[in-house]
């Protein structure tokens, strides 16, 4: 809808149009200076300092040497780095959509008048607001192979060989996702609860009034009015998926062995933890290049569907 | 019409679709009389199999949290017994009373406040101001500038910490807020997030204004920012906390105890070779209320369905 | 209207917030150094709960009135990723406390500290525990002030329930033989276990290092084998808490020692000052006692292995001289007698020091306990290297997957000795 009308904006003379632009040009950037003056300074400048780094070797008291693509190399040779991408393509995987769509079905369930949903609404962002540690100990507690409720449930109805959990390299990672999974989407729904507020009651009442059912509602009104909403949460997912870091610390540590190793954890280790910047900043420009390739990719469909 | 514009309260819906609309006439009343009442009790039935799933799910999600709760009465040494003791043997009420002398409790508060407001009220106000700049106006390179902003969310804070300390350090800013709001008030994701939900509102509201002789930034301020007030609160509320939970941030930089916020308070009692969890535990229970008093107030604004102003007609 | 009164209230708030905010509030600013005096800078964790740093600052700043000590407060936890990342910014800091050699052999592989022979020179130096970790081809960056080494302790209410001695002059089999007999089932149902071995690596593997004269760095590791036997051979019997559950759910030591949930703890002394100190607050009522870790063979010398925690000075100090001078009080006598007086073990070991050790309220003063004080070797925890780090890495990954069982002890030791020889050693 948007872009349409953007096309459809009447031609003005070439004079007009290019004082035009030059009047949107000053405009635009009026609106993004200030906050574009500190993301230049402070962020901006420290990301590509880092990638630069990641073409020299630089133990922070000499001065950096260039090393041109060793570090790369160093990178793709060591068995540690394939590992934490496995692991980490793997969590998002799991991350991504199952937040989501939870995230989105509790946001339909307390987008209503009911009395108390305010009540509800709060307790469901409880899990993001807990301290980690106290996530960390309950839900490893939980999965506890032995004694704990998960598989002596597991156990009941049947199950004879209930995973080992975080104890188990094989099921380490599927209890970390359910554990981040459990915790996140609390923080998505109140993006899904913001976005479905926006939906204009006139489009549900003009469906209704021709005889859709609340299916066809959903899936023809609330879902494409979503579409920018859900951009966002698929995007902020997806990348804060791979940059996953303090949940994994606290719960596993990586372990057992290295079974939930994530980039983001290898690169704090090898960084400050071993003072190896230059590779550490190696292993950030690759991990930065496929979140960029994954989010780009999702730009693109978003855009083929607007159109 | 409806009456949208006095419900401030949520629309009535069902599977979060109205489920009524439109003025009823009498002859309509009376021969759907039979009808509304199946159809209220349908709406029941749902209501107490949502209530239903609702109760199951909170307890679900607030297991943690009690054990948090338990844990922050209890003494350090029979905080991680195994197996879980769920009610404390001997309730240690003097864990609340200590903590405040033990450590500076309420300067931390203070200080962890301070970062918040500040940085929340930074980032809402010219996170705002550039979404519409690169949702609403057009200009060469604007897509580029915005893929950059993007760009630098997929960076794991890690990878340019260091580089941002050496800079930080020649400023001289090290151990003050100031190197912390800085770093955090200008970040893309409140630029990302206001853009997506700006990008909801139909340009024609803007063109209206526009002929109306509004400057852009009037636009901005009188149409568009009461239009978001959800994705403002929202922005506001998980701004607010991530900077409180935030720990790596004031770890490197606020390196004073005066300066120190209340996660880094709480770490303090993680010592060299074991952890008083007991007491970690008081101070996260005590941590959590100021966030949950911003939520039941932001919650307000979520409720708060579209103002009037140029929908209708 | 209520946006306005909301903005009116938001700027109140941030208004009354931005005075106290710009000052901090949660304490009193820096004093600055007054007229005269030398301002040492010395980086501490968790100052207030750390009372050795207090001790040493006081001690050396009433010896020397013109010198005024800053600590530098850094969070337990990350201590290193913060040093780290201030050396790497070029702070001025005077002196660094070495929390671990591993750290130090990095600092020093940097060039980031300061060459001090001229200072172990005029120490002590036979008497002077540790202070070979800290020697780099015949230079030293840093001294010791603290040496912590592991024994065992026990509690002695409990073996006197099961009707068993004290433990002295354990062998590894006697050791598994009691802790099977002491573990029981108590009325409650809650299980008291013989043993609890903590998660970390050095339980096992440092133990073995120290007794099989092994070389942690060396990328072989046969002599792991049969303290891993050992320690597997206790969690299957149920003497110990199994490593998975004390992983995931983070046990504390402490808790299943002073909850009388275990019966012997192999630990390092660095717990006796806390276990003294929650004694006196009333916090447990544990019948505790020391005694030597167990060895291979019984009445040979008792092999045990410890770390050594030291000072050194910044490359980029502002006060050079003054900090070599702390560093010397600090390893030297005085420091010494200081922190003992408190229960912290010194690393400069002498008689004088020992008695003054001893007369630590609520510290065990039977034969078997002062026994276990003075062990006749002591090992380093881990070689200090710059190969240290990275191998201390992947010696922890691999002792995770052992102690849950998803590798065999052979397998494991194997793995171990690839990786290492890989990805450290470059072979």
């Amino acid at each position: 809808m948007t872009a349409e009308t953007l096309k459809r904006a009447p031609a003005v003379h070439s004079r007009g149009n290019r004082k035009q632009a030059r009047r949107n040009t000053l405009i635009g950037w009026t609106f993004i200076l200030p906050n574009f003056l500190g993301f230049l300074a402070f962020t901006l400048i420290p990301v590509l300092a880092a990638f630069a780094l990641s073409f020299m070797e630089w133990t922070s008291f000499s001065a950096p040497r260039w090393v041109g693509l060793a570090n790369f190399q160093r990178m793709v040779q060591s068995d540690t780095f394939w590992v934490a991408l496995r692991n980490t393509v793997l969590y998002a995987l799991g991350h991504v959509p199952l937040t989501m769509a939870l995230a989105l079905v509790l946001a339909l369930l307390l987008n209503r008048k009911l009395k108390g949903i305010g009540f509800f609404r709060v307790a469901i962002f409880f899990p993001y607001i807990t301290s980690l540690v106290a996530v960390a100990v309950v839900w490893n507690m939980l999965f506890s192979p032995d004694s704990g409720p998960i598989n002596q449930f597991l156990h009941a109805v049947g199950i004879a060989n209930a995973p080992g959990w975080t104890s188990s390299s094989d099921w380490a990672m599927p209890a970390v996702i359910i554990t981040s999974v459990w915790r996140d989407m609390g923080y998505y729904m109140i993006l899904y609860l913001a976005g479905l507020q926006a939906i204009p009651t006139e489009l549900y009442e003009a469906a209704e009034v021709d005889g859709a059912s609340p299916w066809q509602r959903f899936w023809n009104v609330t879902l494409p009015s979503l579409r920018p909403t859900t951009f966002f949460v698929v995007v902020m997912l997806t990348v804060s998926s791979f940059k996953v870091f303090d949940l994994i610390v606290v719960m596993t540590n990586g372990g057992p062995g290295r079974a939930t190793t994530v980039l983001s954890q290898l690169i704090y280790q090898e960084g400050i933890g071993e003072g190896k910047f230059g590779y550490s900043s190696a292993i950030s420009l690759v991990l930065f290049v496929i979140v960029l390739t994954v989010t780009v990719l999702q730009f693109k469909l978003q855009q083929r569907r607007e159109r | 019409m409806t009456n949208m514009a006095e419900d401030l309260k949520a629309p009535d819906l069902e599977d979060g679709v109205p489920s009524r609309g439109g003025a009823i006439s009498p002859e309509d009343r009376r021969r759907s009389q039979r009808k509304m009442s199946t159809r209220e009790q349908k709406k029941r039935t749902t209501d107490v199999v949502i209530y239903g799933v609702l109760v199951v799910l909170v307890v679900a999600l607030m297991v943690p949290f009690i054990w948090m709760l338990s844990s922050s009465l209890k003494e350090n040494n029979q905080v991680l017994t195994v197996p879980i003791q769920w009610i404390p043997s001997e309730f240690v009420w003097s864990n609340y009373t200590d903590i405040w002398t033990r450590i500076p409790m309420m300067g931390y508060l203070q200080n962890s406040l301070y970062l918040a407001v500040i940085i929340t009220c930074l980032q809402v106000l010219t996170g705002s101001l550039a979404a519409y700049g690169f949702s609403k106006v057009r200009f060469p390179g604007r897509d580029v500038l915005f893929l950059a902003y993007i760009g630098t969310i997929a960076v794991p804070w890690q990878a340019y910490m260091v580089p941002q300390y050496i800079m930080m350090q020649q400023l001289g800013l090290t151990n003050s807020f100031n190197a912390l709001i800085l770093l955090q008030a200008f970040g893309a994701f409140g630029v990302f997030l206001m853009r997506q939900y700006y990008m909801t509102i139909p340009d024609e509201l803007c063109e209206a204004a526009r002929i109306d002789g509004l400057s852009e930034y009037g636009i901005w301020a009188r149409v568009i920012l009461p239009l978001s007030k959800p994705a403002l609160a929202s922005l506001a509320l998980l701004t607010f906390v991530n900077t409180w939970n935030d720990y790596m941030g004031p770890f490197i930089y606020l390196t004073s105890n005066r300066l120190w916020t209340v996660q880094l308070g709480l770490r303090s009692f993680v010592g060299q070779f074991d952890a008083e969890y007991a007491m970690i535990m008081t101070g996260s229970v005590i941590s959590v209320i100021p966030i949950l008093l911003i939520f039941l107030v932001g919650q307000r604004y979520f409720i708060q369905g579209i103002a009037t102003s140029g929908m209708k007609g | 209207m209520k946006r306005t009164t909301l903005a009116a209230i938001a700027l109140a708030v941030t208004a009354g917030l931005g005075m106290t905010g710009c000052a901090g509030a949660a304490g009193p600013a820096e004093p600055q150094a007054q007229e005269g005096k030398t301002r040492l800078t010395v980086s501490v964790w968790n100052y207030e709960g750390t009372p050795e740093f207090k001790a040493l600052f006081d001690g050396y700043e009433a010896a020397n009135p013109n010198v005024d000590i800053e600590p530098v407060d850094i969070l337990a936890e990350d201590y290193p990723q913060k040093v780290t990342t201030m050396l790497a910014g070029g702070d001025t800091t005077d002196v660094l406390t070495m929390k671990n050699v591993i750290d130090y052999s990095r600092y020093a592989g940097n060039g980031q500290l300061q060459e001090i022979n001229s200072v172990v020179d005029s120490l002590d130096k036979d008497n002077l525990a540790g202070l070979d970790a800290f020697d780099v081809d015949g230079k030293y960056f840093a001294a010791p002030y603290r040496q912590d080494f592991w024994l065992l302790y026990y509690n002695k209410d409990l073996f006197k329930a099961a009707g068993v001695e004290d433990p002295a002059d354990l062998t590894w089999d006697e050791y598994t033989a009691l802790a099977q007999k002491l573990t029981t089932k108590g009325a409650d149902g809650k299980t008291v276990y013989g043993t609890y071995h903590h998660i970390w690596r050095s339980v096992t593997q440092a133990i073995a290092a120290a007794q099989n004269n092994g070389d942690q760095i060396g990328g072989d590791y046969g002599f792991f084998e049969d303290q891993y036997n050992t320690a597997l051979g206790l969690q299957k019997s149920g003497a110990t808490l199994d490593f998975g559950t004390a992983k995931s759910q983070k046990t504390s030591y402490r808790t299943m020692f002073e909850t009388g949930q275990a019966a012997m703890m192999p630990m390092g002394t660095w717990y006796i000052s806390s276990l003294t100190q929650a004694k006196k607050d009333g916090k447990t009522n544990v019948n505790w006692g020391l005694a030597p870790m167990p060895q291979k063979k019984s009445g040979g010398d008792v092999t045990t292995f410890g770390s050594p925690t030291a000072f050194a000075v910044n490359k980029n100090a502002a006060h050079s001289e003054e900090a070599k001078k702390f560093i010397e009080w600090a390893a030297g006598e005085e420091g010494a007698k200081a922190i003992s007086k408190i229960g912290v073990v010194p690393a400069l070991q002498n008689d004088a020091v020992t008695d003054a050790y001893f007369k630590l309220d609520g510290l065990p003063t039977d034969e078997l306990s002062k026994k276990a004080f003075t062990p006749d070797e002591t090992a380093l925890e881990m070689p200090v290297s710059d190969k240290s780090a990275a191998t201390d890495k992947i010696l922890n990954q691999e002792h995770d997957l052992i102690m849950v069982g998803e590798r065999s002890v052979a397998d494991g030791i194997t793995e171990m000795g690839k990786r290492v020889k890989s990805e450290v050693l470059g072979q």
